[in-house]
């Protein structure tokens, strides 16, 4: 695992412009970096990410068929009383999931540990599926990357292949796609998934979640009065739990993307489960609830998450009762965890972090996020990589 | 290889949609439909050549839609297991078999070519001649969830909106709207307006 230097394609810009990437630069600063890439190995690709993600996956869900199971799991991962019935029938019902990305710290060489699942809502899926490959494609047709260099990224294919899966086991309904209003990052990502589905041959369609309507029979409905059977929704569970149309869950009959079994493996007390069944893993970190917290060796360092956190935000990292970083952010309300502190390696003084994905329970591909803190943030950059 | 192999670089280009944005006559006439009456009146298109005619779009765009709404009876044309079955309800030699799975489906009469508003998305409904011989149906066009599109003369037909659009249902009655996404407008309000990229991580 190596960072290397590469000049940028001298079109990129109005080439995004064509294929409506809209965000790769966010309030003036640069989010798509092309001028770098990091080189793998096959084998640190095999070995060290893919087996791997798609064992964890498979633990994850061991997990969440624990917390299924107890009502007492369940309280502490704060998903509240009324929404239980609703997560645990979509894990009964096998409800069918798309897709999640998995963080590690990663630096080459020892094994990958896991820092957090995004289960319900990952972003930063169409420059990986679909930008750095087109990235990846022009460097070798101008003859600046040799014809040999792959890339590990079958997310586009496998998505589609999913769609495709999804509605023979979701038949006859149209699939709507939503995320709020005024993210152009959101609105991007729903658009790539959408399109992904309409290669499928999939009937679907959009809403902005704020313009979700409910019906006199307790069922959702879309701007146009057409009612909503199934829904892919870049809105977390557990806001949706929480709003007024929560309790309307049961009663709407709609299957969901994300489906809501996911809301236990995209919250961090998740960390502490995975310790708890499967300790000492050699991808995981210890990770403990405030009760047991004590366990953790201070002078290692510790990091606390809250239990409902996106895009790095409310976590702050301390050595020996000394804080090394903090971030700010609108959640803790709920409470924290706390994780071993592993920190990101650094190329190039900047930490990275890899990101993997998972297409249902099939590694997918690799996502690097580059940022000048410790905790990687919605600030950070997003670098293409090689396998040579 | 550890990447896809095929992506539709085309397919993936943005800019060329913009063409979808124009106002377009599609396969609706006329909405003669009084207030609140949830039918319009439609045109049935045969072929790339009729779509020219009948349409604001051109040659080519009409080609495209043609082969979309193949590929859309391939899906939703009702499936028969033999070849007799099928040509019972859709006639002799008006049946074909789906090399894929095997079934044999009626042959596209035609299709209804909407847009839905505001969304450059256009969707494509293939329908059938029924010629069931002792049905009251018999020569009457359908799609393919058997809904029969009422005769209006020359061509033209009152179809309900729901046929021109999509399959999803309709509500009766929305009685509110909002009830999703406050908790992201408090959360994106926190600590004085800072920006949100999103609800994504």
């Amino acid at each position: 695992m190596i960072r290397m230097p590469i000049n940028e394609r001298p079109n990129w810009q109005e080439q995004a412009d064509e294929f409506g990437f809209k965000f790769h630069t966010l309030y003036g600063e640069k989010y798509w970096n092309e001028s770098a890439y990091y080189q793998f190995s096959l084998e640190q690709i095999e070995k060290d990410i893919e087996d791997p993600t798609e064992e964890i996956h498979q633990m994850c869900l061991e997990v969440v068929e624990h917390v299924t199971q107890s009502e007492e799991l369940l309280e502490q991962f704060c998903i509240p009383e009324h929404a239980w019935d609703v997560v645990r029938n979509s894990f009964k019902n096998g409800d069918p999931s798309l897709y999640s990305r998995l963080d590690f710290s990663y630096n080459g060489k020892g094994p990958a540990k896991l820092l957090e699942n995004n289960a319900d809502t990952p972003t930063s899926i169409y420059e990986t599926g679909f930008w750095q490959w087109l990235w990846l494609e022009d460097n070798v047709n101008s003859g600046a990357l040799p014809r040999t260099a792959d890339q590990f990224n079958s997310l586009q294919e496998k998505l589609v292949n999913r769609f495709h899966d999804l509605q023979f086991l979701t038949p006859d309904r149209t699939l709507h796609f939503s995320c709020c209003k005024d993210t152009e990052e959101d609105r991007g990502t729903v658009q790539y998934l959408q399109d992904c589905a309409d290669f499928a041959k999939l009937d679907t369609d959009f809403v902005f979640v704020e313009d979700i309507g409910l019906s006199d029979k307790n069922t959702f409905s879309d701007v146009n009065d057409h009612e909503i059977t199934w829904l892919f929704k870049l809105y977390p569970w557990e806001f949706m739990f929480d709003e007024e149309y929560g309790q309307h869950l049961n009663s709407s009959k709609v299957r969901f993307l994300e489906p809501p079994w996911k809301s236990i493996i995209s919250n961090k007390a998740l960390l502490p489960m995975l310790w708890q069944l499967f300790e000492n893993h050699p991808n995981l970190l210890p990770a403990y609830f405030q009760k047991d917290m004590s366990k953790l060796v201070s002078d290692k360092g510790i990091v606390k998450k809250p239990i409902f956190s996106r895009e790095g935000a409310n976590i702050s990292i301390s050595k020996n009762a000394t804080e090394l970083a903090a971030s700010h952010g609108p959640y803790g309300e709920e409470g924290y965890v706390y994780q071993q502190l592993h920190t990101l390696p650094k190329f190039n003084n900047s930490y990275t972090l890899i990101g993997s994905w998972l297409v249902n329970d099939e590694a997918a591909g690799l996502s690097i996020r580059e940022d000048n803190s410790l905790i990687t943030q919605d600030s950070s950059q997003f670098l293409p990589h090689i396998i040579l | 290889m550890k990447r896809s192999s095929n992506i539709n670089i085309f397919r993936m280009k943005k800019s060329r949609s913009t063409f979808l944005l124009r106002p377009l006559y599609l396969g609706v006439v006329a909405s003669l439909a009084a207030c609140g009456s949830n039918t319009q009146e439609a045109k049935v298109i045969k072929n790339p050549e009729q779509c020219v005619e009948e349409t604001t779009l051109t040659i080519q765009e009409c080609e495209v839609a043609y082969k979309k709404a193949l590929e859309e009876s391939e899906r939703v044309a009702p499936k028969y297991s033999n070849q007799r079955e099928c040509e019972a309800e859709f006639g002799y030699r008006n049946c074909g078999q789906q090399t894929s799975s095997g079934f044999f489906m009626p042959l596209m009469t035609g299709f209804l070519l909407s847009e839905l508003l505001n969304s450059g998305r256009r969707h494509y409904n293939p329908v059938y001649t029924y010629r069931g011989s002792r049905s009251n149906y018999r020569d009457r066009i359908m799609t393919s969830n058997g809904s029969i599109l009422s005769r209006n003369g020359r061509g033209t037909f009152h179809v309900s909106k729901d046929t021109l659009t999509k399959k999803a249902p309709t509500v009766k009655k929305t009685i509110s709207r909002g009830g999703f996404g406050s908790k992201a407008s408090a959360k994106s309000s926190w600590g004085g307006g800072g920006s949100s990229r999103g609800w994504g991580g």
